[in-house]
């Protein structure tokens, strides 16, 4: 069903594209610099062109204004209306919502004033999403200094793949590994227990430091390939300038390399702050109930007293809270787009496709706004006067000596930081092949009991076969609709084009768990209408289609970009039509640009909870879901061998990624 | 009749920029037209009108008789070869090649075969089908690129800049392999280039352009020998120009005052006295006085030009001539003929060319320089 409009779109565009580019290619070739090719009216055919442009948008047009604006924006609306205890709502014009949220009480005490329960949790988010971003940084930048460094691709690539696997597998799962080790009778206790350290056996969640552990662990992998990416492009020959020049190795680090990753380091810890600050799964399976975060307070309200005007307001409050600290950032530190333009994220962070295309847009103030995190935090500082501190206790000591105690340091650093991020899937895989009926590690024995159990199952299989279903789909809806923009956008051109653009690449940068309110209520007031939305595999399909279009839509862009167009007008020329063309001629040349954005939007919906589970409203049951709910109540290892199960599609997935794009991770 | 028409041609983009200011040709059927002038003066636009890549904004397009301005490319059976070959990276030499034929959708699979076989022997590539474009060297690519353009046996070959990427040895190869091909098929060519040698020695007409204008059409040797305007003379070859005003016209002859001398040329193109006018004077029709001028110099030069007549003995009225007295002050070997600058003592800069192993002279010999007025072409200014 989301095909049919997307294809006659672009065979309806095909003539007035020819034109419009060859306007532009032939305008350079000219030389004519002045001229601002292809803007509009040009002779002949202009009529056609002028339609075309705006069939070939109002597809994705259609979809994130729609579907995705209008929803956000009844959110707002939402917020304002009445509740009527007992699940239902009332239009209508009440502050209630915001002033429980915003509830300040008065004491006699020093400071006077006393945050309410609501605040007091957003606090806490904010907070715990600080420490999460500052422990993902310190353990982040070595890790990502050594990938930089190291002189051994296959390794590299090894570490790389493995780091970036564990990426995309479901926070349920990840969160479920934690337990296993934080649990009393888990991994880490029993090894307290066995080196004489504790006296019994110890539940080490739910907690603060065991949830934060847990976030750590999720999000350094972003931090990771963010500092990755940003001191890959750091120049060798500096380094050893600077060596050359008489600096230490810690000096050359304080003056060289520090400074040259900054940006890598701003916009790494941003963009861990914002993804913690938005998560859901971590702090509801691994924090106890003091540490219920703000998006944990909103899915309560939502499902649980199905209080949806306050559960409206409270997402209003989080998105206030991230446009605030993007705001901050933007004032406080005064960062220029220019000096953040090395930096290049990994697919996680959507903001370098539109923001190339034109001068600086809302998204490029973003993406400086990202990167500047870091100063706010005030952890440049911290780090530099780390380094300080160790090069004065080093450089009493021989160079050779210091050479290479720093480097036995540095490597099992490394080394410790490389176990962190491997041992929790891997306990999770071990597991999977107990023989016992629970939980238990090491396992006593080897078994495929639990996969048995787990195809054997009838709701398993069924929630197999919804997730594969609902990914699939919603893999081909975000393809066509972030391909259908990012080829109207490069084709024509728009004079809103930039904000069309920004359209594009938003959904990704909300929290999801407001994207799921904001379509539940959106389906809510559908189904008045008589479509039946929420609680469907459709609904679930749509939302997920519309969250995860930035993915096709920033690789679909990048091929179109990369193009030679002389290939087309090569073709056209040889007698084939505008779509014979575009078939035989422009697929084939972004094919693997369109194939990758696909299967990331399948690997990201496969895996996504949150937004599923809202609006499931406990009717779907998808694999992440039933994970969840089992976690609530029991724990049988079949939990497990589901987990191992969705691992292994999820690597094989990304290897075909991988594949695809000859190395899209280099 | 098959050929192609423009007609009033003029394309304007929408920032204002008139890249073409109505321009006309009728190009005979298997003629071989080039389009030369600098970067920028609208040739390239003027071929992709006529591939189809561009509309017109005022003027018409027909090609075989048919009016094809508003025709969209792939209604038009041209045949063009990009300046960067375009050959589909994700297909093999084959299919490249049998793409167009594919499209049209009116040949058997068998004949595409046969015309694929063909179309590599004409290129003189037979057996490179099974590879993929990378896999073949500049010059190969480029005539693959030409028997796919070649192979859907298309009304008009278009041809943007094909030689400009090969390197110079390649690139004088492929010039004589282009024009016996297009010989050998008599199909009418439109060619752009920037390279005066190339439309010289390949062309049966070339256009020169200028500013999104002909400055002048015709054969080679003509625009050459006898240019229209100063932009020509200047563009195509080396020319040493005299501009100034005409004091007098006698016996034909003009005078000319320039701000440092005074020459004659055989009056031409309506040139009347006070016009202000340019005196085009190739290097080859200037001569040192006192050099031997032997029989193989006059014959040398007289295949520059059969109009050249010095009639140095006793014809019955001899021209007037310009001399100057001056200084050589470089020299260098072109192979069959050797180039010299000389400063007259006047401060001009001449380009001479003579014959090679006709003068010892070398920089810092003085010499005397004479210009025949027949010599001379004179265009207004």
């Amino acid at each position: 069903m989301t095909n049919r409009p997307d294809t006659s779109s672009d065979a309806g565009t095909g003539t007035g594209t020819a034109t419009t580019t060859d306007a532009a290619t032939a305008a350079s070739d000219t030389e004519a610099s002045t001229a601002e090719p292809s803007s509009s009216g040009e002779s002949g055919r202009a009529g056609l062109k002028s339609r075309a442009k705006w069939y070939a948008l109002s597809y994705p047009l259609f979809w994130l204004v729609a579907v995705f604006f209008i929803p956000l924006c009844m959110l707002v609306v939402f917020s304002f209306w009445e509740n009527i205890p007992g699940g239902r709502y009332r239009i209508g014009f009440t502050l209630e919502n915001y002033a429980r949220f915003l509830d300040i009480g008065f004491t006699s005490t020093w400071p006077f004033v006393e945050p309410g329960l609501y605040l007091g949790q957003l606090w806490l988010t904010v907070e715990l999403a600080l420490v999460t971003a500052g422990l993902s940084l310190l353990l982040g930048y070595p890790m990502a200094y050594y990938l930089a460094r190291m002189n051994r691709p296959w390794l590299r690539s090894v570490l790389l793949i493995t780091i970036i696997s564990s990426l995309w597998v479901t926070y349920v799962i990840r969160a479920y590994a934690w337990q296993v080790i934080l649990a009393s009778g888990g991994i880490l206790s029993s090894a307290g227990v066995a080196l004489g350290l504790l006296d019994e056996p110890q539940s080490f969640y739910p907690g603060y430091w065991g949830l934060v552990a847990g976030m750590v662990y999720v999000f350094l992998p972003f931090m990771i390939l963010t500092l990755y990416s940003s001191l890959r492009n750091l120049d060798g020959e500096l380094l050893e300038a600077s060596k050359n020049l008489g600096a230490g190795p810690a000096k050359t680090f304080r003056r060289v390399t520090l400074p040259l990753s900054k940006n890598g380091v701003m916009s790494g810890t941003a963009l861990v702050f914002i993804l913690a600050l938005g998560s859901y799964v971590l702090p509801r399976l691994l924090g106890s109930s003091a540490q219920r975060t703000l998006p944990v307070l909103i899915e309560q309200q939502v499902m649980s007293e199905s209080n949806y005007p306050f559960g409206a307001a409270m997402s209003i409050g989080l998105i206030v809270v991230v446009l605030v600290f993007l705001w901050v950032l933007i004032r406080v530190t005064n960062v220029t787009t220019a000096s953040l333009g090395g930096t290049e994220e990994i697919a996680t962070d959507g903001g370098s496709q539109p923001a190339r295309s034109s001068a600086p847009g809302p998204l490029t103030r973003f993406r400086s706004g990202l990167g500047t995190a870091a100063a706010t935090v005030g952890l440049t500082a911290a780090g530099s006067r780390l380094a300080a501190a160790l090069d004065s206790v080093v450089t009493r000591i021989d160079a050779n000596t210091r050479e290479s105690i720093i480097w036995v340091t540095f490597r099992a650093y490394v080394a410790a930081v490389m176990v962190y991020v491997v041992l929790p899937l891997a306990i999770i895989i071990a597991v999977s092949f107990t023989p016992e009926e629970f939980l238990t590690f090491p396992p006593g024995g080897f078994s495929l009991q639990w996969y048995a159990e787990f195809f054997g199952t009838a709701d398993w299989r069924n929630a197999l076969l919804n997730s594969l279903t609902i990914a699939g789909a919603a893999a081909l809806l975000s393809t066509t609709i972030g391909g259908g923009l990012a080829f109207a956008l490069d084709r024509f051109d728009y004079r809103w084009g930039t904000i069309y653009g920004t359209l594009g690449v938003l959904p990704i940068l909300l929290p999801p768990v407001i994207i799921g309110v904001a379509f539940l209520v959106f389906f809510l007031e559908l189904e008045i209408g008589g479509f039946a939305l929420a609680g469907s595999r459709l609904g679930i399909i749509i939302a997920h289609g519309i969250f995860y279009a930035p993915f096709p839509f920033i690789l679909i862009s990048q091929g179109l970009d990369e193009i030679d167009r002389t290939y087309e007008e090569a073709a056209m020329n040889l007698g084939a039509s505008s779509f014979r063309t575009i078939r035989t001629i422009t697929y084939p040349l972004i094919r693997a640009n369109v194939v990758s954005g696909a299967l990331f939007a399948f690997i990201l919906s496969l895996n996504e909870y949150i937004i599923a589970w809202l609006l499931s409203l406990f009717l779907v049951q998808t694999i992440p879901i039933q994970i969840f709910n089992q976690l609530r109540y029991s724990y049988p290892p079949t939990i497990a061998a589901a987990s191992v199960v969705f691992i292994f599609l999820t690597v094989v997935v990304m290897t075909a990624i991988d594949r695809l794009s000859g190395g899209i991770w280099e | 009749m098959s050929g192609i028409s423009l007609a009033g041609v003029t394309k304007r983009y929408p920032g204002g920029v008139l890249a073409v200011k109505g321009v006309d040709i009728d190009i005979e059927s298997g003629e071989f037209v080039t389009l030369v002038g600098p970067s920028g003066c609208g040739k390239t636009t003027t071929l992709r009108t006529i591939a189809g890549f561009e509309t017109p904004t005022d003027g018409s397009i027909r090609i075989d008789g048919e009016n094809v301005t508003d025709a969209p490319p792939y209604e038009r059976d041209t045949g063009m070869v990009f300046q960067d070959f375009a050959l589909f990276p994700h297909m093999t030499i084959h299919e490249n090649i049998a793409y167009g034929m594919e499209a049209a959708g009116e040949y058997t699979d068998e004949e595409i075969d046969a015309r694929v076989e063909e179309m590599l022997e004409l290129v003189e590539l037979p057996g490179v089908g099974d590879r993929t474009p990378d896999q073949l060297s500049g010059g190969q690519q480029q005539r693959i690129a030409l028997a796919r353009a070649l192979a859907p046996r298309p009304k008009a070959l278009l041809l943007d800049e094909p030689l400009a990427s090969l390197d110079k040895q390649l690139r004088e190869q492929m010039q004589v392999e282009l024009r016996r091909i297009q010989q050998e098929i008599g199909i009418t060519t439109v060619f752009v280039t920037h390279n005066q040698e190339e439309a010289l020695t390949m062309s049966d007409r070339l256009a020169v352009m200028n500013d999104g204008k002909f400055e002048q059409v015709g054969p080679p040797e003509d625009v050459y020998n006898d240019p229209d305007s100063r932009f020509v003379a200047d563009f195509l070859g080396t020319a040493n120009i005299f501009d100034g005003s005409v004091t007098a016209i006698e016996d034909g002859y003009a005078t000319v005052e320039c701000a440092d001398v005074t020459v004659q040329a055989t009056a031409q193109n309506g040139v009347s006295t006070g016009d202000d006018v340019s005196v085009i004077v190739r290097p080859e029709r200037i001569r040192f006085a006192g050099a031997a001028e032997s029989d193989a110099d006059a014959a040398a030069n007289a295949t520059v030009s059969a109009s050249t007549n010095p009639s140095a003995d006793g014809g019955t009225q001899p021209a007037p001539e310009t001399v100057f007295e001056g200084e050589i002050t470089f020299k260098r070997h072109l192979g069959s003929s050797v180039e010299f600058r000389v400063e007259t003592d006047a401060g001009r800069e001449l380009v001479v060319v003579r014959r090679s192993g006709l003068d010892e002279r070398g920089p810092g010999d003085r010499v005397t320089v004479s210009i025949g007025a027949t010599d001379c072409r004179i265009v207004e200014e």
